[in-house]
C-alpha cells in the first residue's frame, strides 16, 4: 500500500500564477523544452552519420520533468543532474553549441573532450557532471547541501537519480544522511519504468519508490512527469521548504523511457502497447494543448517559437561542427589542480 | 571530412563495442538524388538494427560498399557529391622536394626495429699480453675466472679504459664490486695488490694505456651493453625548447649520413633553355587537362627525357652492389614529394619509367605525388627506385647538391624556371641577346663508379632532348 | 617548539587549521562525541561546535560523497575513516568521482581523508591493511605517508591546502610511540618530496610509514659492521620524489626497497621497475624488495610477526646487499 501522496495535476492558468509563472515564464518552458527534444532528435542524426563518436542517450519523453525541476530552482541552486535531464541544462542556460560540441567531443565542449555524451556540466550555472557510475553523485549532491547547512546558507542542492539506481547503496547511503541531518536537498527520482532491459518489479520491491522517504525521514511525493507545470509545482514547494530548512523531500517522477536505454538500443522489450500510451502522453504536445486552452497559445506564437528553435539548432551544429577536436597534447592536462584554481565563486 | 564537391557516409558505430555493420539495403542507388537527414541506407549491426540519415544533400555518385557486405566502423560506404560524377583532377604542383632524396619510409622503418646503429667496436679485450703485468696480476682475486660485471661497473671500467678484469674483486665470488673498481682507479695502480716487484709499475699513466687502446670498452663481459645506454635526456636551456626526432626524421637523418658516408658525391650542372618545351607545353597543357585531367608539368617533360637519356647511360642508372656493377634494362623513377607542412619526405617510385609517354608519365606522376602526399602509398611504392629526380626549384632556388638515394648511383636535380637574357645566333649567325627560359639542372652522381665525363655526356645529351623536343614527341 | 607524540602533531595541526580557515571541517563515524576512534579529535567538538565536527551515519560513501560535494562549493572537509581498510566502502566515490572531477569536468575537488593504517598489534586483517598502492595507481589522487611527528602535522597542513583529494596515511603504530619535537608554529610539508632519515654511502633502504624507524634500526646494526646504509623516507607515495630516489641509488649502487605492504603490486615495485629504467648502469646489485607476503593481515601474534617486515628482515636484506 503506498504512503507518498500522490500529487495533483494541473488545472488552471490561475494556479500556475500562484505558484509563481507569468505567462512569458509558460512560453520560456514551451520553448526550453521544444530546444532539449530538438538536441537530442539532432544528435540522434549526428550519431547515425557517425559524428559523435562513443554512445548516444536520449532523454525522450522527459521533457517536462527535466524541465519542470530545472525552472523550479534559483539562480543560486544547485543540481546533479543525469543523461535524461538534457532539459536540465538547457534551462539553466547551457548554449545548445556546446552540448552538440560534447558530444562531438570537441574541444569547446564543457569538458573538452575528456569526457562524453551527457557527462558535462557548467560549474558555473550551478551543475556537477554525473558519472556513469550511478547514482554517485546522490552523496555529492548531499554533500553541496552540507556545505549549505554548515554555512547557514539559502541555498538548496537538487539530486537527481533513476528508478534502476534506486537499488544501489548510494542512494540509501545519500537519503540517510541528508534525512538525519535535515539537509537542505530535494531529491529527483527520475522513474522512467525501465533501467535498460530491466522493468520495474525487477529492480525495487515497494510500490512507488518515494515510500521510502518515510524511511529517511522526510516526504516523498509521486508526480505525473509529463506535466511539466505539476513537476514544476511539487518540485517548487520541495525546494522552498528545503530552503527555510524544512529538510529533503523525494519527489518520484513518472515517465516511460520513449526510447531505447542509448541509440544502441531498440527497446524491443518494451511493450507496443505501453509506447503507444505514453506517446499520447507525449509532454510537449501536452504542454502545447495546454497553452492553447489555458493561455491563449496562438498559432503565429507556436510558428514562432518553432522557427526559433530550429535557426538556433542549426547555427548550434553548424558552430560545433566546425569548432576543432582537442589536441593530442593537452592528453595530460588538468589531471591535478592547482590552487588558483580554487578563487572560483563556489571555492570562496 | 566533405571537400568541397564530395561528401562522405561512413559506416556509423552503433554503440561503444560495436566494431563493424553489414549493410542489409541501399535506399537510394547510384545517380539519384538525396537530401541532408534524409535516411540513405539500412544497417545492421551486433546491437541493433537502423537507419543511417544522409549526411549532405546532392547526388549519390558512387556506392562502395554493397548490400551483405559487412565492412568495420568508420569505412568509407558511399560518396555524395553535388556535380560532376569524376572528381575534377587537381593541378598537381610540380613535387617541391626538399634537397635530399632518402628513401623515408624505408629508413624509417630501420630505425624503428633497429637501435641506433653507432656501435662501438665490439669489445676486445687489448690482448691480455699488453698490461705487462703479470698475466695473473688483475686476477689474483677472481677466484674462478671471467665473473659477472655489474652494470655500474661496466660503466665505470668503460669510462675509464680499465679492464674489470684486470681489478681484484672482492664481491662474492671475487666479483668486482664498484669500490673495488673506483679504489682501483683512484689508486691508479693496476694488477695485483700485494705483489711487490711491480716491474711494470713504474709508468703509472700507463695504466690505462694498455688496458684500453682508446675508447674500446674491452669489457669481457659478452653483454655489451653499451649503445643501448640512452644518454641523460636532452635538457632545455634558457631560451630552448626540446622536442623529440620523430620515426621518419630518424630514418631520414640515417640515411643521409649513411649516404654520404658511402657514394663519393660530385655534381655537376648544366644550363638548359627550355624554350621548345615552353611551347609545347602551352599548347598541350589545356588539352591534356581537358581530356586527360592532368598537367604537364616540367618536371614531367624532364623525366621523360631523362627515363629516354638513362638507355644509353647504364652505370647512371646503375648500382655497386659488394664490389660488382650492376646495370638494368629498365628505369624505375623515383620522384623526392614533400609531405605536408614540412614533415618530411618521402620518394614513390614510377616503375619502368622508360614505357611511358609523356602522357603517362604525367599520369603515373600525379598520381603517385598525390597518393604519396594522402599517405596511400604502398611499402612496393617506394621500394626498388633505379634514379631518382627531386625538384628544389618550387622554391626559386636555382643550384643545389642534393643527397644519392642509396643504394642508387645518380640523383638529378630541377630548378627554377628563370628567364634570362641568353646569346644566341640570329639568321644570320650573328650572336643576339634574346629572353630565354632557361632552367638549371644538377647532376649528383657516385664517382665511385660514375666519372666525370660520363656524368657530362649524359647532361649534354639531356640538354640536347630538351632543346630539341619536338612537337610529336610525346 | 615542543614534544608531541605523532597523534599529537596530527591533531594539534588539524586543530590549528580549523581554528584558522572555517571552511575547514571534519567528519566521520565517532568523531563528535567521542572525540574518535582513536582520540585524534577529542575535545574538538566542544570547541568547533556540532556541524564543524560531524558524527555521520555509518556510510564511508556518505562521508567521501558528502566532502566531494561540500569541497566543491567551497568548504575544506576533513574525512576520517575509522580505519584505511574501510576505505574500500567509499572506493566509488573517490576513485570515479573526486579522483577524476578536475581532469573531465574542471571542477577541483579539495577534500583530505585521513586513513588511520598499518598493523603490528593484532588489529587481523580488517584493520591493519596499508592500501597506499591501489590509490597510488590512479591520475588525480594525492597519497601522503608521513613518519615523524613533524611531517605528520606538516603535511596534513599541505593536504588541507592542496586543492586536489589527498589521502593522507597516518600509521596507527606510531600514534603513541613515536615522540618528537614539533613547531608550535604553523608550516607546511610540501607534499612530492622525499626527505633523508639518514645518510650513509653503501647502501640505499627507500621506505615510507612506520617502516622508516624498522629500517633505523637495521642501520644501526649494520652500521656496527661498517657498513654505512642511507634511508630515503619517501614522506608522498603520489607523486613520488623520483629525483630523490635516483640520486640515492646512484650514489649508493644498491637499493632495498622497504614498506609493509604485501608483495605484488605494492608501490615498492614501481620504485624498483624506475630505478631499473633509468638508473640501469648505476646499479651494483639487483633491486631488492622486503614486504609483507602476499596475504590477508593474519591477527595471532606470531603470524603477524611473520608478515609484518621485522628488524631482523631487513638486516638480512642490507647484509645481503652489502655483500653482494
Amino acid at each position: 500500500m503506498a504512503i507518498a501522496r500522490e500529487a495533483e495535476p494541473v488545472g488552471s492558468l490561475s494556479e500556475v500564477r500562484e505558484a509563481g509563472l507569468d505567462r512569458e515564464d509558460l512560453l520560456g518552458i514551451y520553448r526550453n523544452m521544444l530546444i532539449t527534444r530538438g538536441i537530442e532528435e539532432r544528435g540522434h542524426i549526428l550519431y547515425k552519420q557517425g559524428k559523435i563518436p562513443g554512445s548516444f542517450y536520449t532523454g525522450r519523453g522527459n521533457e517536462a520533468s527535466s524541465v519542470g525541476v530545472a525552472t523550479a530552482m534559483s539562480a543560486d541552486d544547485v543540481g546533479t543532474p543525469l543523461h535524461r535531464d538534457m532539459g536540465v541544462h538547457v534551462t539553466r542556460g547551457v548554449e545548445p553549441w556546446r552540448i552538440f560540441a560534447q558530444y562531438m567531443g570537441r574541444a569547446d565542449g564543457p569538458t573538452k573532450g575528456k569526457d562524453g555524451n551527457v557527462h558535462m556540466a557548467d560549474s558555473n550555472l550551478g551543475l556537477l557532471a554525473m558519472v556513469s557510475h550511478l547514482p554517485a553523485m546522490l552523496p555529492v549532491a548531499v554533500g553541496c547541501a552540507l556545505a549549505f547547512r554548515i554555512r547557514e546558507e539559502r541555498r538548496v542542492a537538487v539530486g537527481w537519480f533513476g528508478e534502476g539506481a534506486s537499488a544501489r547503496g548510494d542512494a540509501h547511503e545519500a537519503m540517510n544522511l541528508a534525512g538525519v541531518r535535515r539537509l537542505p536537498v530535494v531529491f529527483i527520482c527520475d522513474n522512467n519504468q525501465w533501467a535498460y532491459s530491466t522493468p520495474t518489479h525487477l529492480e525495487y520491491a515497494c510500490e512507488t519508490l518515494a515510500d521510502r522517504a518515510q524511511a529517511y525521514g522526510f516526504e516523498g511525493v509521486v508526480v505525473d512527469g509529463t506535466d511539466v507545470l505539476a513537476v514544476y509545482r511539487e518540485v517548487k514547494r520541495a525546494i522552498e521548504k528545503a530552503r527555510e530548512g524544512g529538510g529533503p523531500t523525494l519527489i518520484e517522477s513518472m515517465t516511460l523511457r520513449m526510447e531505447g536505454h542509448a541509440v544502441h538500443d531498440d527497446a524491443f522489450y518494451v511493450p507496443k502497447e505501453l509506447f503507444e500510451e505514453w506517446a499520447r502522453r507525449d509532454p510537449i504536445e501536452r504542454y502545447r494543448s495546454w497553452l492553447r486552452d489555458n493561455a491563449d497559445l496562438s498559432d503565429s506564437e507556436e510558428d514562432e517559437i518553432a522557427a526559433g528553435v530550429k535557426r538556433l539548432l542549426a547555427d548550434a551544429i553548424q558552430r560545433a561542427d566546425e569548432s576543432s577536436l582537442p589536441d593530442p597534447s593537452t592528453l595530460a592536462d588538468g589531471v591535478y589542480a592547482t590552487s588558483e584554481e580554487l578563487d572560483t565563486p563556489h571555492h570562496k | 571530412m566533405a571537400t568541397d564537391t564530395a561528401i562522405e557516409v561512413v559506416m556509423p558505430q552503433m554503440g561503444v563495442s560495436v566494431s563493424e555493420g553489414t549493410i542489409t539495403k541501399w535506399l537510394k542507388q547510384e545517380g539519384e538524388e538525396v537530401a541532408a537527414d534524409e535516411p540513405l541506407l539500412e544497417i545492421s549491426t551486433d546491437k541493433v538494427d537502423t537507419e543511417v540519415p544522409s549526411p549532405g544533400t546532392g547526388t549519390v555518385q558512387q556506392i562502395l560498399v554493397q548490400e551483405g557486405e559487412t565492412v568495420d566502423v568508420g569505412t568509407k560506404l558511399a560518396v555524395i557529391g553535388s556535380g560532376a560524377a569524376a572528381p575534377a583532377a587537381e593541378e598537381a604542383p610540380p613535387d617541391p622536394a626538399t634537397q635530399p632524396a632518402a628513401d623515408a619510409s624505408a629508413a624509417a622503418a630501420e630505425a624503428e626495429t633497429d637501435m641506433p646503429t653507432p656501435q662501438a667496436p665490439p669489445a676486445e679485450p687489448p690482448t691480455p699480453a699488453a698490461p705487462a703485468p703479470s698475466a695473473d696480476g688483475g686476477r689474483e682475486a677472481n677466484g674462478d675466472g671471467p665473473s659477472f660485471v655489474s652494470p655500474v661497473v661496466a660503466r665505470i671500467a668503460s669510462e675509464h679504459g680499465v679492464d674489470p678484469g684486470h681489478v681484484p674483486g672482492t664481491g662474492r665470488g671475487g666479483r668486482v664490486t664498484k669500490k673495488d673498481i673506483l679504489s682501483f682507479i683512484e689508486s691508479g695502480a693496476p694488477a695485483r695488490t700485494p705483489a711487490p716487484e711491480a716491474p711494470t709499475e713504474a709508468p703509472a699513466p700507463a695504466q690505462p694505456a694498455p688496458a684500453a687502446p682508446a675508447p674500446a670498452p674491452a669489457a669481457q663481459a659478452p653483454p655489451t651493453p653499451t649503445p643501448a645506454p640512452a644518454p641523460a635526456p636532452v635538457e632545455a636551456g634558457a631560451g630552448e625548447q626540446v622536442e623529440a626526432m620523430n620515426a621518419m626524421r630518424r630514418g631520414i637523418a640515417e640515411h643521409m649520413r649513411r649516404s654520404l658516408d658511402t657514394a663519393a658525391h660530385v655534381t655537376s650542372a648544366i644550363e638548359v633553355d627550355l624554350s621548345r618545351v615552353v611551347a609545347i607545353r602551352e599548347k598541350l597543357k589545356p588539352e591534356f587537362q581537358k581530356s586527360y585531367g592532368v598537367n604537364p608539368t616540367y618536371l614531367i617533360f624532364v623525366a621523360r627525357a631523362v627515363a629516354e637519356t638513362l638507355r644509353d647511360y647504364p652505370w647512371i642508372n646503375g648500382e655497386i652492389r659488394d664490389d660488382r656493377i650492376v646495370t638494368r634494362n629498365y628505369v624505375n623513377l623515383g620522384f623526392a614529394v614533400e609531405l605536408a607542412e614540412g614533415k618530411g619526405l618521402i620518394v614513390p617510385v614510377v616503375k619502368s619509367a622508360e614505357s611511358l609517354n609523356l602522357l603517362g608519365m604525367a599520369r603515373a606522376v600525379t598520381d603517385i605525388a598525390e597518393r604519396a602526399r594522402n599517405k596511400q602509398l604502398t611499402p612496393d611504392e617506394v621500394q626498388g627506385g633505379t634514379f631518382t629526380i627531386t625538384n628544389p626549384g618550387g622554391y626559386g632556388t636555382f643550384h643545389g647538391t642534393p643527397i644519392i638515394s642509396q643504394p642508387q648511383s645518380a640523383i638529378l636535380g630541377t630548378y627554377a624556371l628563370v628567364k634570362r637574357p641568353w646569346v644566341v645566333q640570329d639568321e644570320h649567325g650573328k650572336d643576339v641577346i634574346a629572353i630565354r627560359p632557361i632552367m638549371n639542372i644538377t647532376l649528383t652522381y657516385d664517382h665511385r663508379l660514375v666519372d666525370g665525363a660520363l656524368a657530362g655526356r649524359f647532361l649534354q645529351s639531356l640538354r640536347q632532348k630538351l632543346e630539341s623536343w619536338g612537337e610529336t614527341e610525346y | 617548539m615542543a614534544e608531541k607524540t605523532y597523534l599529537q602533531a596530527i591533531s594539534d595541526g588539524l586543530r590549528q587549521e580549523m581554528r584558522r580557515d572555517k571552511r575547514v571541517f571534519v567528519i566521520g563515524e565517532d568523531v563528535g562525541v567521542y572525540g574518535g576512534a582513536f582520540k585524534v579529535t577529542l575535545g574538538f567538538q566542544e570547541e568547533f561546535g556540532p556541524w564543524r565536527v560531524i558524527d555521520s551515519p555509518l556510510s564511508e560513501t556518505a562521508i567521501v560523497g558528502g566532502c566531494t560535494g561540500a569541497a566543491i562549493m567551497g568548504m575544506r572537509p576533513v574525512a576520517e575513516m575509522q580505519f584505511a581498510d574501510f576505505i574500500s566502502c567509499a572506493w566509488d566515490q573517490l576513485v570515479t568521482v573526486s579522483a577524476k572531477q578536475r581532469y573531465r569536468a574542471g571542477t577541483p575537488v579539495p577534500i583530505v581523508v585521513r586513513l588511520p593504517s598499518g598493523g603490528g598489534f593484532s588489529g587481523g586483517p580488517f584493520h591493519s591493511q596499508n592500501p597506499e598502492s591501489s590509490f597510488a595507481h590512479i591520475p588525480g589522487l594525492k597519497c601522503v605517508c608521513p613518519a615523524t611527528p613533524e611531517d605528520a602535522k606538516g603535511l596534513l597542513v599541505s593536504a588541507i591546502e592542496d586543492p586536489n583529494p589527498v589521502l593522507y596515511f597516518e600509521h596507527k603504530h606510531l600514534y603513541r610511540r613515536i615522540k618528537a619535537e614539533v613547531p608550535d608554529e604553523r608550516y607546511t610539508t610540501p607534499i612530492g618530496k622525499a626527505r633523508i632519515h639518514r645518510g650513509g654511502d653503501d647502501v640505499s633502504v627507500i621506505t615510507w610509514g612506520a617502516m622508516v624507524y624498522t629500517a633505523d634500526e637495521a642501520a644501526q646494526q649494520l652500521e656496527n659492521d661498517g657498513v654505512s646504509v642511507e634511508i630515503v623516507d619517501l614522506r608522498t607515495v603520489l607523486p613520488w620524489d623520483k629525483a630523490a630516489v635516483l640520486e640515492s641509488a646512484r650514489k649508493t649502487s644498491k637499493v632495498l626497497v622497504l614498506h609493509e605492504d604485501t608483495h605484488t603490486g605494492g608501490f615498492g615495485a614501481e620504485i624498483a621497475a624506475t630505478i631499473a629504467e633509468e638508473a640501469f648502469e648505476d646499479l651494483d646489485a639487483p633491486i631488492k624488495r622486503v614486504t609483507a607476503p602476499d596475504t590477508p593481515v593474519p591477527f595471532s601474534p606470531p603470524l603477524e610477526k611473520a608478515f609484518i617486515p621485522q628488524v631482523d628482515d631487513v638486516v638480512a636484506g642490507l647484509r645481503d646487499l652489502a655483500e653482494y
